[in-house]
C-alpha cells in the first residue's frame, strides 16, 4: 500500500479515498464564492487606517463618480439591525458600522457595491475617512494595557486549576527551573479567501459563506437582522481550509446581507488577503512562566504554569491552555493562573488547537529543560512522570497511550542512536539535533442530528449540517453508513454544509467525527431495526432469526444460519420505497436542554475534563531531527516522526493526512509563522502570504505518521477521539529541543529564526 | 467538461448566457438559488471595456472586459469557470495557476487582455470528454494529495507544468519547483508522491 493509505490495524477503518475527491480534482467542488448566482453585484470593503479613535467624516464624492458604482453601505445604514455578539457564533461584539468608534486597525468603515469587481475595488480604495485619532495600545508592554484574570471571563475557562501545595513542594525540590516562554500572533490564512454572498428571495435570505458553523450562524445572523431563523439559510458545501477562522461569524456577513436587501440583488464580497488580517480572528500572542521542581530521581513534585494572553478591549477571548498542561503529568502539586491583557486590537479567536498549541509548547520546552537539568533522557523523564490519575481531580484517563506512542515513535525515529551530548552530532557543515515532545488534545463530543434514507434500489442519502473543511468528515460519515447498512460507499451520497440540513455542532474542537458518526450510527441502526423487524416477522424471509444473529452486508440481510434476504425485497414486502430515519444524538452526560441548544446553534460540549467518571484526551509523541548550518545558521527539518493514539480510527487515509498536516503546521509554528505588530500603530505589518511565512513544499522532507491502536468505549458511541488538532501540539517544542541539542542554545520565543542562533 | 463556444457582438450576451447555463448545472442543493436573468450592464457603467478573445480548454470565448480584469477574474466571473481559485490575488499562493500556451502562469498576475488569442488550460479542461481523468488528477486522488481541495486545481496545473519543464526528475526538484503553490492543509509529501506517480504518464499526455 502507498504511504497515503496506511494498512488498518486493530480498531481502524479502511483507507477509502475521499468521497468528494473527484469533484476536488476536476474543479467541480463549489466553494461558497464559486456557487453560481445570477445578476450578482460585487462588494469591496474599505477599512480604517488607524487603530483607536473615531471617524469624524467619510469623503465619498470621488467614490460616487466611479462608473458602475451601485451603493455604499456605511454609518447609519446598519441602525435597524442589532450589533454582533461575541461568543461561539460571533467573532466580536464590535459592530463596525454601528459605531463611529475605531477599536482596531483595519476595522470596516464602509462597503462599496458595484457592477463589477474592478469598480467595487476602485470605489473602496477612494473612500477616505477623517479621524479623531488616539494613541493605540498594540500588545504586551505597550503603554495603556489593562491586565485582568481570565478565570470566569469565558464559559470555556471557568477556573485556574490547582492541586496540593505548590509553594512548599517547589521550595523543597532538589532540582528546579523557572523560565519564561512566548508565542507570537498568528493568522490562520486558509488559502480560500473569506467571502460573503447574500441574496433575498422575498423575506428569505440565503448566504453563501465558508463556515464551520452553519446552524450557529443562521441563528446569530437572524438575531442581528431581527428576523425568524427559519428565514435564513447558510450554504457552505465545501470550505477551503478553516483551522478555526470560519468558526465564529464576523460582522461582514450582516453588512453584505443589508447591502443585498437595499439593492434587491445578490451581493458578493470577497475580502482581500490583506483585509482578512484585521476583519477576521487570529491566534493571540501569549507569554508563559513555568516553574518545575523535581527530586534527583526525576519525579516531579511541583508544577506552576502562568499565562498572559492578548485580547481586544471589548471582548474577553481566553486561550487558557492550563486545563491540559495542568493534567499532563504526575506533578504532585499544581498551580496555574491565566491573565488577559487588553489592547486596541481586533478580537482574537480559535486557531487550530487554540489552547494547547501555545501552552503545551511552553510546558514541553520546559520539560526538555528540566530533563537537561536532571541529566536525564527526555523520553525517560516523561516515562517516570506518567500519571495513573490526572493530578487535578484525581480522575482516571478514559484511555492514555502516551508511552506506547513514545515507544513506537522512538523506535521508528532511531532515538537510541542519538548521542545525548549537545553539539555532538554533525554532518559536514551541518549541526544535527534531535528532540521530542508530547502531543495532547482534549476529546470532546457534542449533540448532533442526522437523516439517513435507504431506498429500494439500495441507494443511501445521508444528510447532516456538519462541514467539510478538509478533514474528510463527509467520507467518514459515509463510511459509517456503509458499514452499518452493508452498502458500498459509491451508493452513498453525503450532503453537508447547509443550515437547512439536520443540525450539527460547530466543526471545531476536533468533535466532528465523533459527533457526526455517533448520529449517523443511530440513524442507521434505526433503519436496521425496521428492516430486521420486517424480515423476521411472521411470513418474512428470515422468520425465527433474532436481531443479534443478523447483519447487513452486500445489500442483503444475512443470518448466522446462512439464510439471507435482499434489502430491496424486504422493502418491497413492506410496501415502501425507502426507509428514512432522523436521529438526534446526545452525549451520555448531556443536560435535558442539550438538543434544544443544538437547534439554537449553541451546542454543549461534553468529555475532556468535564465528565465525572474520567478525563478524556488523545495523545501523541513527536520526534524531529533538525540540521543547522554551521555558518549561516539556516535551520532545516529533514525528518519528523509522530505516533498518535486516538481511539477508533475511522479511515487511516484521512486520519494520517490530518495528522501529517498538523505536524507540518507544528513545523510552521516552530520556524515560520508570526504576524508582526507595529507597536507604534497597533497594525499588522506582514499582511500577505509573501511576508507571513508558512511551510512550503521545500520545507518538508521525510515525514512519518504512526497510528497506534487504541480502544476507548467511554468517549462516545463511535469510539473515536478527534485528531484534527492533535498533530500540531508539541511539535514546536520538539523542534526547540532539537535546536538545543544541536547548538546548546535554548530558544524560548517562537518562531525560532536564524537571527536567534547567530548571537 | 468543455464549455460550449459562444461568440457575442456586444460582449454582454456571454455573461447573460453563463448566468443561465451555470445555474442550471448547479448541484440540486442549490435548486432554489435566484435564477433571474442577468441584466445587461450599460456600457457607460464600465470603465474602458475591451473585447478579448481567449481559447479556454480548446473552446473559443469572446469576453467584454474591463481592461483591469485579471485573467483569473475573467475565468471565474466572466467565463463561469470557477475551478481556478483566488487565494491571494498577489501571485503569492499559486492557487490560480493555469497553463497559458502550455506554460504555468499565475492568472491573478496577468491581465486578461494580455492573453488575447492565447490558449488557456484550466482544471476543467484536463479530463477527457468521456470522463477519464488526467493521470495527474488520478494521482492526486490515489495519494490523497489534498484535504480541503482549494489549492488543488492550482497544484495540479502546476504539477503538469513542473513535469513538462523537466523539473520533476527528483523528489528534491519537485519540492523546489512546487514551492510556489502553498497548501495550507500541508499535503506536501502526498503531492510529491502524486507527481512521482503521474510523471511518466504526464510526459506522454
Amino acid at each position: 500500500m502507498d504511504a497515503a493509505a496506511p494498512r488498518p490495524k486493530e480498531n481502524m477503518g479502511e483507507p477509502l479515498p475521499r468521497v468528494d475527491a473527484r469533484l476536488k480534482v476536476t474543479g467541480q467542488a463549489h466553494y461558497p464564492a464559486d456557487l453560481p448566482t445570477a445578476n450578482i453585484a460585487y462588494g469591496a470593503l474599505a477599512t480604517s487606517s488607524i487603530a483607536k479613535g473615531k471617524v469624524t467624516k467619510l469623503r465619498l464624492d470621488d467614490v460616487r463618480a466611479v462608473p458602475g458604482l451601485l451603493d455604499i453601505v456605511t454609518y447609519g445604514d446598519m441602525d435597524k439591525v442589532d450589533k454582533p455578539k461575541f461568543g461561539n457564533s460571533g467573532a466580536t461584539s464590535i459592530g463596525p458600522l454601528h459605531d463611529r468608534r475605531i477599536f482596531h486597525d483595519g476595522q470596516i468603515v464602509a462597503l462599496a457595491v458595484a457592477e463589477t469587481f474592478e469598480a467595487a475595488e476602485e470605489a473602496a480604495r477612494l473612500i477616505r475617512a477623517e479621524y479623531e485619532e488616539e494613541k493605540p495600545t498594540a500588545t504586551f508592554d505597550s503603554p495603556g494595557t489593562a491586565t485582568i484574570p481570565a478565570a470566569g471571563k469565558s464559559p470555556l475557562f471557568k477556573e485556574d486549576v490547582k492541586a496540593g501545595d505548590f509553594d512548599a513542594a517547589y521550595a523543597d525540590a532538589a532540582v528546579k527551573i523557572d523560565q519564561r516562554y512566548s508565542t507570537p500572533t498568528q493568522h490562520h490564512n486558509p488559502i480560500e479567501l473569506f467571502s460573503t454572498t447574500a441574496f433575498w428571495e422575498g423575506d428569505q435570505l440565503t448566504v453563501h459563506e465558508p463556515s464551520q458553523n452553519v446552524t450557529g450562524w443562521k441563528v446569530e445572523l437572524a438575531r442581528q437582522l431581527k428576523i425568524d431563523p427559519a428565514k435564513v439559510r447558510i450554504v457552505s458545501p465545501f470550505i477551503g481550509g478553516a483551522f478555526g477562522s470560519k468558526g465564529p461569524m464576523t460582522p461582514r456577513t450582516a453588512i453584505v446581507a443589508v447591502a443585498a436587501k437595499r439593492l434587491g440583488r445578490p451581493v458578493r464580497c470577497v475580502t482581500s488577503r490583506m483585509q482578512a488580517f484585521g476583519t477576521q480572528t487570529y491566534r493571540a500572542e501569549t507569554r508563559h512562566r513555568i516553574r518545575i521542581g523535581a527530586g534527583k530521581d526525576g519525579r516531579i513534585s511541583a508544577f506552576a504554569h502562568e499565562g498572559w494572553e492578548v485580547t481586544s478591549r471589548p471582548d474577553a477571548y481566553v486561550v487558557g491552555g492550563t486545563s491540559a498542561t495542568g493534567r499532563m503529568y504526575d506533578y504532585g502539586s499544581v498551580l496555574t493562573h491565566v491573565s488577559l491583557v487588553q489592547t486596541d486590537r481586533n478580537t482574537p479567536g480559535y486557531m487550530r488547537s487554540p489552547p494547547e498549541t501555545p501552552y503545551v509548547y511552553a510546558l514541553e520546552n520546559a520539560m526538555d529543560e528540566m530533563a537537561v537539568a536532571l541529566g536525564m533522557d527526555p523520553v525517560e523523564f516523561r516515562r517516570i512522570n506518567e500519571p495513573k490519575v490526572e493530578p487535578i481531580g484525581k480522575k482516571p484517563f478514559s484511555s492514555r497511550s502516551l508511552i506506547q506512542c513514545y515507544d513506537q515513535a522512538a523506535e521508528a525515529f532511531g532515538w537510541a542512536d542519538r548521542d545525548p551530548k549537545v553539539g555532538a552530532m554533525r554532518d559536514g557543515d551541518w549541526l544535527v539535533g534531535m528532540g521530542c515532545a508530547t502531543a495532547i488534545y482534549p476529546t470532546a463530543v457534542a449533540p448532533c442530528a442526522a437523516r439517513v434514507r435507504l431506498t429500494v434500489d439500495g441507494d443511501v442519502r445521508l444528510q447532516c449540517g456538519s462541514h467539510e473543511i478538509g478533514t474528510g468528515v463527509r467520507t467518514v460519515a459515509g463510511q459509517m453508513a456503509s458499514e452499518r447498512l452493508g452498502v458500498s460507499i459509491d451508493k452513498i451520497s453525503v450532503e453537508m454544509g447547509d443550515s437547512s440540513l439536520p443540525p450539527a455542532p460547530v466543526s471545531g474542537g476536533s468533535i466532528s467525527t465523533a459527533s457526526v458518526c455517533s448520529a449517523v450510527l443511530m440513524a442507521c441502526d434505526a433503519i436496521r431495526t425496521k428492516l430486521y423487524a420486517a424480515a423476521t416477522a411472521e411470513g418474512g424471509p428470515l422468520v425465527g432469526s433474532h436481531n443479534e444473529e443478523l447483519e447487513l452486508a452486500g445489500g442483503k440481510i444475512v443470518a448466522k444460519s446462512g439464510a439471507s434476504a435482499k434489502v430491496g425485497d424486504v422493502l418491497k414486502a413492506m410496501q415502501v420505497g425507502a426507509i428514512e430515519e432522523y436521529a438526534e444524538f446526545a452525549p451520555k452526560n448531556a443536560t435535558p436542554e442539550a438538543l434544544k441548544k443544538l437547534y439554537a446553534g449553541t451546542p454543549e460540549f461534553h468529555g475532556a475534563d468535564q465528565d465525572e467518571d474520567s478525563v478524556k484526551y488523545a495523545f501523541g509523541a513527536e520526534f524531529v531531527e533538525v540540521r543547522i548550518n554551521r555558518f549561516t545558521r539556516e535551520i532545516r527539518v529533514p525528518r519528523i516522526v509522530g505516533a498518535f493514539a486516538a481511539g477508533r480510527i475511522m479511515n487511516t487515509r484521512t486520519a494520517r493526512s490530518q495528522l501529517m498536516g498538523g505536524m507540518i503546521w507544528g513545523i510552521g509554528q516552530a520556524l515560520h509563522e508570526a504576524t508582526e505588530v507595529d507597536r507604534r500603530y497597533a497594525r499588522y505589518v506582514n499582511r500577505d502570504l509573501q511576508d507571513y511565512l508558512v511551510p512550503v513544499n521545500a520545507d518538508i522532507k521525510d515525514l512519518q505518521v504512526i497510528l497506534v491502536p487504541e480502544v476507548d468505549h467511554a468517549v462516545n458511541p463511535a469510539g473515536a477521539k478527534g485528531l484534527g488538532e492533535l498533530g500540531n501540539v508539541g511539535t514546536a517544542a520538539a523542534v526547540a529541543s532539537a535546536v538545543y541539542h544541536a547548538t546548546g542554545k535554548r530558544i524560548r520565543d517562537l518562531p525560532i529564526r536564524i537571527e536567534q542562533l547567530l548571537v | 467538461m468543455s464549455q460550449p463556444s459562444v461568440a457575442s457582438n456586444n460582449g454582454f450576451s456571454r455573461r447573460r448566457f453563463m448566468a443561465g447555463t451555470v445555474s442550471a448545472a448547479a448541484a440540486p442543493l442549490l435548486a432554489s438559488t435566484a435564477q433571474a436573468e442577468a441584466p445587461v450592464i450599460p456600457q457607460t457603467k464600465l470603465r474602458q471595456p475591451v473585447v478579448t478573445s481567449l481559447r479556454i480548454n480548446e473552446q473559443p470565448y469572446e469576453l467584454s472586459l474591463d481592461t483591469r480584469t485579471s485573467l483569473l477574474d475573467a475565468l471565474r466571473d466572466h467565463a463561469g469557470l470557477t475551478g481556478t481559485k483566488k487565494g491571494c490575488d498577489h501571485g503569492q499562493c499559486g492557487a490560480c495557476t493555469v497553463l497559458v500556451d502550455g506554460k504555468r502562469v499565475l492568472s491573478c498576475l496577468s491581465f486578461a487582455v494580455m492573453n488575447d488569442g492565447k490558449d488557456i488550460t484550466t482544471v476543467e479542461g484536463l479530463a477527457s470528454s468521456d470522463g477519464k481523468l488526467h493521470p495527474m488528477q488520478q494521482a492526486f486522488i490515489d495519494q490523497d494529495a489534498f484535504q480541503c481541495g482549494y489549492c488543488t486545481p492550482g497544484q495540479i496545473l502546476s504539477a503538469i507544468g513542473c513535469v513538462n519543464e523537466g523539473h520533476a526528475e527528483s523528489e528534491n526538484d519537485i519540492r523546489e519547483y512546487m514551492s510556489g503553490n502553498i497548501c495550507r492543509c500541508a499535503a506536501y509529501p502526498n503531492i510529491v508522491a502524486a507527481i512521482l506517480q503521474a510523471r511518466d504518464e504526464t510526459k506522454g499526455a
